[in-house]
């Protein structure tokens, strides 16, 4: 059998299909005041989905494109730059971490440095001020920092 | 029988709900025009600003299908200027569309999709003023069996109308109604999928699914676009700004018969915008393409698809706000915000919340004036927006999704969830999904378990209630048909041929 990523695909779901249905048989339900219950759904959803990716298995179509090896460390650096910002949104308050998260996004989208400052000061000001006076939102601030009000 | 609308006008000329139809349609047109932020990610990155800003239920869906109308009317900027669709229903709108701008006919191109829009919108809500009400009278008769067998159908014929691949359709939308069976379940009170986590217990938050899935799948891929060098190659000037009323003449019929394609095609549940122009175009094709221009450069050739595809975006509201079924998945997202202000659509709607049915048809009509009226003196203008640069737009894409969710609960662990089905939306994007099918499994799937749990509890457990009224058979037939006709049919007509022969 040819690796094609349709086939990868569909193992994959057919894995979570089985989890999904062992899951569902094994919930122990007090009592029911209805003929279904909360199994039967789920197990039919995972039966379905099953059946479905058997085809994609037996069937794949093309593998289309893949990002190729500069492209991929690319991408990896963007999910590391987002889930830093996650990371520490309310550790280092809204402000430091907009910043230098515009900063790193506007590099790895090929700004040059001038103008990817530009944007991180401009952009956090114009967020900031967006979001507490026009809306309302209240932003964390981060444990570093004294209250400011 | 018209209460309903005399009273939404009511409602939508507020100054608010104006200032809100406006502001919608603006930022709509906006979010189409830039490639990338199709209607789905102008709502989803919206919709928590809408909710914070505390405003009723009828002025947010206002300010959201404005949002809705104007992306499909900016959809086409791109897709003429650039040779890049601005959305998923403005596909067909490159084939002529941009040979007209490379003839340095830019400018009249966008006055003619423009006019376009407005008439396949307009024709399209004279359509929804007039079935709309129709339909939910008759989908008062609806128990839950009926609203089951209909949930099938609309799978079936979204499996089968969308994309090239009915199979990844399908598991798109059953993967959308697993999603959905995360939490409590609200019949005996059993946690499913939840895995310990309290944050999970009330299910997937409809905004960090919705971000999750098109925001930060979006900017995934845009890396992957600005990485790709075949794109850019500069706009072309805009050219005479106005289309002549000769040219406007020339593509009436044109215009005329796609609004009704596309209209139909919008009402027809899981089909939207990019089905609605692919039909228009090739059915205005066969019917005009009298010297082989269509491709090259035909006004017709462009004013079909995008009268289609606004018409069917108005059309998809038909079973959105009689049924509680969404006609594609942006009114699907439409649908999640509904329920986010606790009113599930239905064909109660049209008498218990008048105000919210008919405001909105009302703030269609003017929002299809309004985008008429900015979009044709604009056009230059709306235009620029597209030389808006990928660092610019990819952070602000950031920002507005981590504050977007973070401001849902203060709350971390939605952040990373968001991340998570970025990250799963985004492959399968590559994997050749489409993302409208889980959407709309997902907002479909607790919907769908619920009726027929209910349909099995009125019979105790009878499965024969599923087909056993008039509608509900019908719709399981039509289903049925839907699902095999594309096998069957070629057999049929091939096996006719090799009688004759």
């Amino acid at each position: 059998m040819k690796l094609a990523a349709d086939r990868v695909l569909g193992i994959v779901l057919i894995g979570l299909a089985a989890f999904a249905a062992i899951f569902a048989l094994k919930l122990q339900i007090p009592f029911s005041y209805e003929p279904v219950g909360p199994k039967a759904f789920p197990l039919g959803l995972a039966i379905l989905l099953a059946a479905l990716s058997l085809v994609l298995v037996l069937r794949p179509g093309p593998s289309g494109s893949w990002p190729n090896k500069t492209l991929s460390l690319k991408l990896l650096a963007v999910l590391v730059v987002l889930l830093i910002y996650a990371l520490l949104f309310t550790r280092l308050g809204f402000l430091i971490t907009t910043c230098f998260t515009v900063l790193a996004l506007a590099r790895l989208f090929d700004a040059p440095w001038l103008k990817a400052l530009l944007a991180a000061v401009l952009m956090t000001a114009g967020s900031y001020l967006l979001f507490t006076q026009g809306l309302d939102i209240v932003l964390p601030w981060g444990y570093w920092m004294p209250e400011l009000g | 029988m018209f209460d309903f609308l005399i009273q939404g006008f009511g409602v939508a000329l507020s100054p608010l709900n104006l200032g809100l139809a406006f502001l919608g349609a603006l930022l709509g047109t906006l979010f189409g025009a830039l490639p990338g932020i199709g209607p789905i990610n102008g709502i989803a990155i919206l919709m928590p600003l809408a909710y914070t800003l505390g405003l009723p239920a009828e002025s947010a869906l206002i300010l959201l299908a404005g949002v809705y109308t104007g992306a499909e009317y900016g959809g086409r900027m791109s897709s003429i200027l650039l040779n890049v669709p601005g959305d998923a229903g403005a596909v067909m709108t490159t084939l002529d569309g941009h040979p007209l701008a490379k003839k340095g006919l830019a400018g009249p191109a966008l006055g003619l999709s423009a006019v376009s829009s407005f008439v396949g919108a307009t024709i399209a809500i004279l359509g929804l003023t007039l079935f709309a009400p129709l339909l939910a009278e008759v989908a008062v008769m609806f128990g839950p069996a009926e609203f089951f067998a209909l949930m099938v159908f609309a799978f079936a014929s979204m499996s089968v109308m969308m994309g090239k691949d009915p199979i990844k359709t399908a598991i798109g939308a059953v993967l959308g109604v697993m999603v959905a069976m995360v939490g409590v379940d609200s019949g005996t009170g059993v946690l499913r999928y939840t895995f310990g986590m309290a944050e999970l217990y009330d299910g997937i938050d409809f905004v960090v699914m919705i971000i999750g899935l098109f925001a930060i799948s979006e900017i995934l891929l845009m890396l992957e676009h600005a990485n790709r060098s075949d794109a850019d190659e500069g706009m072309p000037p805009l050219g005479r700004v106005m289309v002549s009323v000769k040219e406007l003449l020339f593509c009436k019929w044109a215009m005329l018969r796609s609004a009704l394609i596309g209209f139909i095609v919008g009402v027809l549940p899981g089909t939207g915008a990019s089905v609605a122009g692919a039909v228009a175009y090739t059915t205005e094709k066969r019917l005009s393409d009298k010297g082989n221009t269509f491709g090259t450069g035909d006004m017709r050739g462009l004013a079909a698809p995008e009268a289609a595809n606004n018409a069917a975006a108005a059309g998809s509201f038909v079973p959105m706000l009689t049924l509680g079924i969404p006609g594609s998945g942006t009114t699907a997202v439409l649908l999640g915000a509904l329920m986010l202000y606790n009113i599930t659509p239905g064909p109660m709607m049209f008498t218990e919340r008048p105000e919210v049915a008919g405001g909105l048809i009302a703030s269609l009509y003017i929002g299809n004036i309004v985008l008429l009226a900015l979009n044709l003196p604009l056009a230059g203008v709306f235009a620029r927006v597209l030389t808006i640069p990928r660092w610019v737009l990819v952070p602000g894409i950031a920002i507005l999704a981590f504050v977007g969710v973070y401001q849902l609960h203060s709350d971390l662990t939605a952040i990373y969830l968001m991340l998570i089905i970025g990250i799963v939306g985004y492959l399968l994007r590559k994997l050749g999904f489409s993302l409208a099918p889980v959407i709309l499994g997902y907002v479909l799937g607790g919907l769908m378990e619920d009726n027929l749990r209910r349909a099995l509890s009125i019979s105790g457990g009878d499965l024969g209630i599923l087909w056993q009224s008039g509608i509900s058979l019908g719709l399981w037939i039509a289903a049925a048909l839907l699902l095999t006709l594309p096998w069957l049919l070629p057999k049929l007509l091939s096996g006719k041929a090799t009688d004759k022969a």
